[in-house]
C-alpha cells in the first residue's frame, strides 16, 4: 500500500572517516570540550603534579557550584534563542535581601525555608524578566541590561548596601555542612561541602526537564524559529515567563549557596561574572543563536573555565593571563564549531 | 451570524456535512483590505484548488483558518460551530493542519519532532507541563513518513531537519500534516521543490487522504497539478471570492483572465530574430561530476533556455557562467576572448549578468530600499572622489529602471520586502539592466510569480532581447521557454543530451529527453 521509500536521503551512515569526526563534532560539540578539558588537566598534572590532589580537586568542585547554577539558567535561555544578563543581579538581590531579612527579623527560620525562598524570589525576579521579554517584543539581551540595572539599582538604594559579615547561624552552618572529610598530607582538614549536591541535582532537573517534558521541547523549538513555533501552536508566552522564572530561580538558589559558603553577603558581589558564565556555556556547545546544546556541555563548559581559572596559578601562570587563556579558547572552538557546522 | 447567503454548495453531494465553512470575512491591514467578504465551504474527502495572483488574499485566508490571524469581521463555521477566529491549538485539535509554504520546520529538531512532536502537543490541548512521550514520537512520525514516502529508519528519524535537502524538508512537511488525525489538510505550494516523481507521490498521498475522507486545498500556481488531481477550484481576484466550481469545467486560459481580470494570452511572446554576431561561447566548459563537456554559443539579441530535473546539472551550470560556483574545466568566450570567470565580481566586469533562482537569500536586500537595491551594483560609479554617493543621479537612475520594469509602485523608498514575487523579481532584473550587461543569465525568472507578473516579465525580456542582449534562460517551467526562446538546450545527469528549436519543440519532447535515462542517447 505505501508507496516505496524515495531514494533522496541517503540515511546511512555516511563512509568516510574524515566527515565521521566532523559529524561527531556537529552532532555532539561538547566533546571537543571534553577534549580540551582532559587536554589541559593532564598539561598541568604533568607540569605540576600538586594538581591531581585531592585538595585541588575539591577546589574546583566547590568553585563550580555557583557558576554551574548560573550557567545551567543561562543554558536553558539560549537554547530559546535568548539571552540573559541579570541573573548575577536577580542572585545578588535575593541572597543579600534574604541576609537582612532573616538575620533582622525572623532569625530562627529554618534552612530549607531560606533556599526555598530565595528559589522563589529569584523565580519572581525572573518572571518579570519573561513577561518583558514577551510583551514589549524587545530582544532579552536589551530587556536583561535593563533589568539588571533596575535590580542592582533597587537593591543598593532601598535595602542596603552594608556589607554583612555574620550570617545567621544556620546559614552559616549551611554553608560549613560536610559531605566529604578528610586530612591532607599537611594535616589540614579538606571537606567537601554538602552544597555540591546542588549542582548534579540542578542538573538533573534541567536534563530532565529539557528532554522529557514538552516543555523542554517547546524551549529547542521557540530557539530554532520562534515564529514557526508560534504557528504550529506552542504558547510563547508561557515558554518565556518559564525559562526566565526558570533561570531566576537557578541564579536565586546560587546566591544563597555563594553567600553560606562565603560567610558573609556582600551587596557587590557577583554583578560583572556574567560574561564569565555565558563563555562558559557557548564554550559547552550551546549556539548563541539558540536551539542547541546539552546539560552535559555546559556543565563541561563551566569545569573548563573554572579549571583554567584555578590551573593557571598551578603552573605558575599570573593570574592576569586568565582572561587571555579563557578568550583564545573561546575563539579557539567557536572558529572550530562553525568550520564543522559549514559541512554539514 | 445574521447573513446566511446561500454559498455556493452545488456541488456538495447529497446529505454531506461540511467540514468547515467561512462566512463573508473581512481583513484589513493598516490601509489594505486583503479580504472582501469571502466564502467557501469545505467537505469532508473532497479536493479544492485556491488559485489567485499573488497578494489576492490566499495566504490571508489560510492563516484564519490556521488561526494565525483574527479576521475582521465574518465567522468561521467548524463542523456546525460558529466561531469569531480560531486559535492555533484550536484549529489544529479540530483537525486543520497546514503545509505552509515556507514549510515551517523547525531547523534545530530532528525529524521525528518535526514530524510528531505536534500531535503531543495538540492532544494535550497545548498545555507544555506535561511529559513527552519518546516512543509514541517514534512510532507517529514512522507511519507519517512512510506514507509520504520517506525512510523510517532511526537514522533518519534523528536526522535533525536543517541537515536535509530541500525536497526531503517539504516532504517532511507533508508528512507532519498528515500525521495527526487530520480532517482537512491546507497545502501552501506544496510541490515548488519537488521532483516529478516526487511529484507524482505526493498525488498519490493526496488520494489517499481524500479515501480516508480528508479534504485537501492546494494553493497553486502550477495548473496542471490541479488538473491531475481533479476536485473544486476556487478563484480569489483582489481578496474577492470571483468563481467556484469543478476545476475541469475551466480552460487554463480561463483561470488566467479570472484570477488577473484580463485577458493573458498563452501565445509565443518572442517575436525577434536573434543576431549574427557571437557574444558568448563556451567550449567543453564543466565542473565535474555537477556538469561536464558543455559547449553552445549565444548570439547577440538571442534567448538562449536550458532545463533539465533538479539534478541534471543546469543549476550548477548557471552558477559556474555567473562566477558564484566557478568551473573547473573548458574555455569560456566573451564577444570572441577568452575569458575566466571565478569570481560574480568577475562576470560582472565581463558584461555577464545573473539573476539568481532564490532572489530571496542571494539577489535581495530585503530590508532595504527599492531604490538602494536597483543601484546596489553602479553605487562606485554614483560615487564622487570622497566616497558619497549622488542620491540626486541615484534616485532618477532607479526610477527609470523601475519605470522600464514596470514596477507597480513609485514609491522608491519603500522596502522590497515588503513587494509581491513579481515586483521583487523585476527589480533584481532592473538592478543589471542599470550595467546592461552583454550576457544576462536568468535562473528561475518566474519562480513563485503569479500569471500577470509573469507576462510583464516575459515582456521585459523580449525587449531585452530586442535591444542585443544575449540572454540565458534557466528553467524547468517548459512552457516559459517554449514562449521565450530561440532554442532550448536539455540537459540530462551533467551533459546536454538535445537541442530543440523552440518553435517546433513541445513539452512532451522536451520531458522524454529530461526524464531519459543517462545511458540513452536521446535525439
Amino acid at each position: 500500500m505505501n508507496p516505496a521509500p524515495l531514494d533522496l536521503v541517503d540515511a546511512g551512515p555516511r563512509p568516510a572517516r574524515a566527515s565521521r569526526l566532523r559529524d561527531l563534532v556537529a552532532r555532539r560539540p561538547e566533546a571537543i570540550t571534553f577534549v580540551l578539558l582532559v587536554a589541559i588537566c593532564v598539561a598541568v598534572s604533568v607540569a605540576n603534579p600538586a594538581f591531581l590532589q585531592a585538595s585541588s580537586l575539591i577546589d574546583i568542585g566547590r568553585a563550580s557550584v555557583v557558576m554551574g547554577l548560573f550557567a545551567l539558567g543561562v543554558f536553558v535561555i539560549l537554547a530559546a534563542g535568548g539571552i540573559d544578563v541579570s541573573f548575577t543581579a536577580i542572585a545578588a538581590f535575593t541572597m543579600y535581601s534574604l541576609t537582612v531579612l532573616v538575620s533582622k527579623h525572623v532569625p530562627g527560620l529554618p534552612m530549607p525555608v531560606i533556599v526555598l525562598m530565595a528559589m522563589a524570589g529569584g523565580a519572581l525576579l525572573g518572571t518579570v524578566n519573561g513577561l518583558l521579554v514577551h510583551h514589549l517584543r524587545v530582544p532579552s539581551l536589551i530587556v536583561t541590561i535593563g533589568t539588571q540595572y533596575l535590580f542592582r539599582g533597587f537593591l543598593l538604594s532601598f535595602i542596603g548596601t552594608v556589607w554583612i559579615m555574620s550570617l545567621p547561624p544556620q546559614m552559616g552552618a549551611f554553608g560549613r555542612m560536610p559531605l566529604l572529610q578528610f586530612e591532607a598530607a599537611s594535616g589540614a582538614t579538606i571537606t567537601l561541602p554538602m552544597y555540591f549536591l546542588v549542582l548534579p541535582a540542578a542538573a538533573l532537573v534541567t536534563w530532565w526537564i529539557l528532554n522529557r517534558t514538552l516543555m523542554g521541547k517547546a524551549i529547542f523549538a521557540v530557539g530554532g524559529n520562534a515564529g514557526v513555533a508560534a504557528r504550529l501552536g506552542y504558547n510563547l508566552r508561557t515558554v518565556h515567563v518559564f525559562m526566565f522564572a526558570y533561570a531566576g530561580a537557578l541564579a536565586g538558589l546560587a546566591g544563597i549557596i555563594h553567600t553560606c559558603a562565603n560567610r558573609q553577603s556582600n551587596p557587590f558581589d557577583l554583578v560583572g561574572t556574567e560574561i564569565n558564565v555565558i563563555a562558559a556555556v557557548v564554550l559547552g556547545g550551546a549556539r548563541i543563536t539558540g536551539g542547541t546544546g546539552t546539560v552535559l556541555g555546559t556543565l563541561l563548559g563551566v569545569l573548563l573555565v573554572v579549571v583554567v581559572n584555578s590551573v593557571l596559578v598551578l603552573v605558575g601562570i599570573p593570574s592576569t593571563w586568565q582572561r587571555v587563556v579563557v578568550g583564545g579558547f573561546i575563539l579557539l572552538a567557536a572558529a572550530f564549531f562553525v568550520t564543522c557546522q559549514k559541512k554539514s | 451570524m445574521s447573513q446566511n447567503a446561500p454559498i455556493e454548495n452545488a456541488h456538495l453531494p447529497a446529505g454531506t456535512r461540511p467540514f468547515l465553512e467561512v462566512r463573508n470575512i473581512h481583513k484589513r491591514f493598516g490601509g489594505v483590505h486583503a479580504l472582501r467578504g469571502v466564502g467557501f465551504t469545505i467537505v469532508p474527502g473532497e479536493a479544492y484548488h485556491l488559485l489567485g495572483e499573488n497578494g489576492c488574499g490566499k495566504s490571508t485566508i489560510i492563516k484564519i483558518m490556521s488561526g494565525a490571524l483574527v479576521p475582521d469581521e465574518g465567522e468561521i463555521v467548524l463542523e456546525g460551530r460558529a466561531h469569531r477566529a480560531l486559535t492555533p491549538i484550536q484549529s489544529l485539535a479540530s483537525g486543520i493542519e497546514t503545509v505552509y509554504q515556507d514549510l515551517s520546520l523547525i531547523p534545530n529538531l530532528t525529524v521525528a519532532e518535526n514530524v510528531a512532536l505536534n500531535e503531543q502537543l495538540v492532544s494535550g490541548g497545548g498545555r507544555l507541563a506535561r511529559l513527552f512521550d519518546a516512543k509514541r514520537l517514534r512510532e507517529t512520525a514512522a507511519t507519517a513518513l512512510a506514507m509520504v514516502g520517506l525512510p523510517t529508519v532511526r537514522a533518519f528519524l534523528n536526522t535533525v531537519v536543517a541537515d536535509l535537502p530541500l525536497a526531503a524538508r517539504q516532504l517532511v512537511a507533508i508528512a507532519r500534516a498528515v500525521a495527526t488525525r487530520a480532517k482537512m489538510v491546507i497545502m501552501d505550494e506544496p510541490t515548488t521543490s519537488l521532483t516529478r516523481r516526487e511529484v507524482d507521490n505526493l498525488i498519490r498521498v493526496v488520494e489517499r487522504l481524500r479515501a480516508d475522507g480528508v479534504a485537501v486545498l492546494f494553493v497553486t500556481h502550477k495548473l496542471d497539478e490541479c488538473y491531475r488531481i481533479g476536485g473544486h477550484a476556487i478563484i480569489f481576484r483582489d481578496g474577492q471570492c470571483v468563481e467556484q466550481g469543478p476545476i475541469e469545467s475551466y480552460s487554463k486560459a480561463r483561470i488566467a483572465e479570472l484570477m488577473t481580470g484580463r485577458k493573458i494570452e498563452a501565445a509565443r511572446y518572442r517575436t525577434g530574430r536573434p543576431g549574427a554576431e557571437e557574444l558568448f561561447r563556451l567550449e567543453g566548459f564543466g565542473r565535474p561530476p555537477a556538469f561536464e563537456r558543455v559547449s553552445f554559443t549565444v548570439r547577440r539579441g538571442e534567448i538562449l533556455g536550458i532545463t533539465g530535473l533538479a539534478d541534471s546539472g543546469r543549476n550548477e551550470l548557471a552558477t559556474a557562467i555567473a562566477g558564484v560556483v566557478p568551473a573547473s574545466e573548458g574555455r569560456l568566450f566573451v564577444a570572441g576572448q577568452e575569458t575566466r570567470v571565478n569570481h560574480p565580481r568577475q562576470a560582472i566586469a565581463h558584461g555577464i549578468g545573473y539573476v539568481p533562482e532564490d532572489r530571496l537569500a542571494e539577489g535581495l536586500f530585503l530590508d532595504k530600499s527599492i531604490l538602494e537595491n536597483e543601484i546596489a551594483l553602479v553605487v562606485r560609479q554614483l560615487a564622487n572622489g570622497f566616497g558619497v554617493i549622488d542620491q540626486a543621479k541615484g534616485r532618477a537612475l532607479a526610477a527609470k529602471l523601475s519605470q522600464d520594469m514596470r514596477l507597480n509602485t513609485t514609491n522608491l523608498d519603500l522596502p522590497v520586502g515588503a513587494l509581491s514575487g513579481g515586483n521583487q523579481q523585476r527589480v533584481l532584473i532592473g538592478r543589471w539592466l542599470s550595467i546592461l550587461p552583454k550576457l544576462l543569465v536568468l535562473h528561475g525568472p518566474t519562480v513563485g510569480v503569479d500569471v500577470g507578473s509573469k507576462d510583464t516579465i516575459y515582456r521585459v525580456i523580449q525587449q531585452l532581447a530586442e535591444a542585443g542582449m544575449g540572454l540565458v534562460v534557466v528553467s524547468d517551467d517548459l512552457p516559459e521557454l517554449l514562449q521565450n526562446c530561440d532554442s532550448i538546450l536539455v540537459m540530462n545527469g551533467g551533459r546536454i543530451v538535445a537541442e530543440f528549436d523552440a518553435r517546433q519543440a513541445d513539452e512532451d519532447g522536451l520531458y522524454q529527453a529530461m526524464l531519459a535515462s543517462k545511458t540513452e542517447t536521446v535525439q
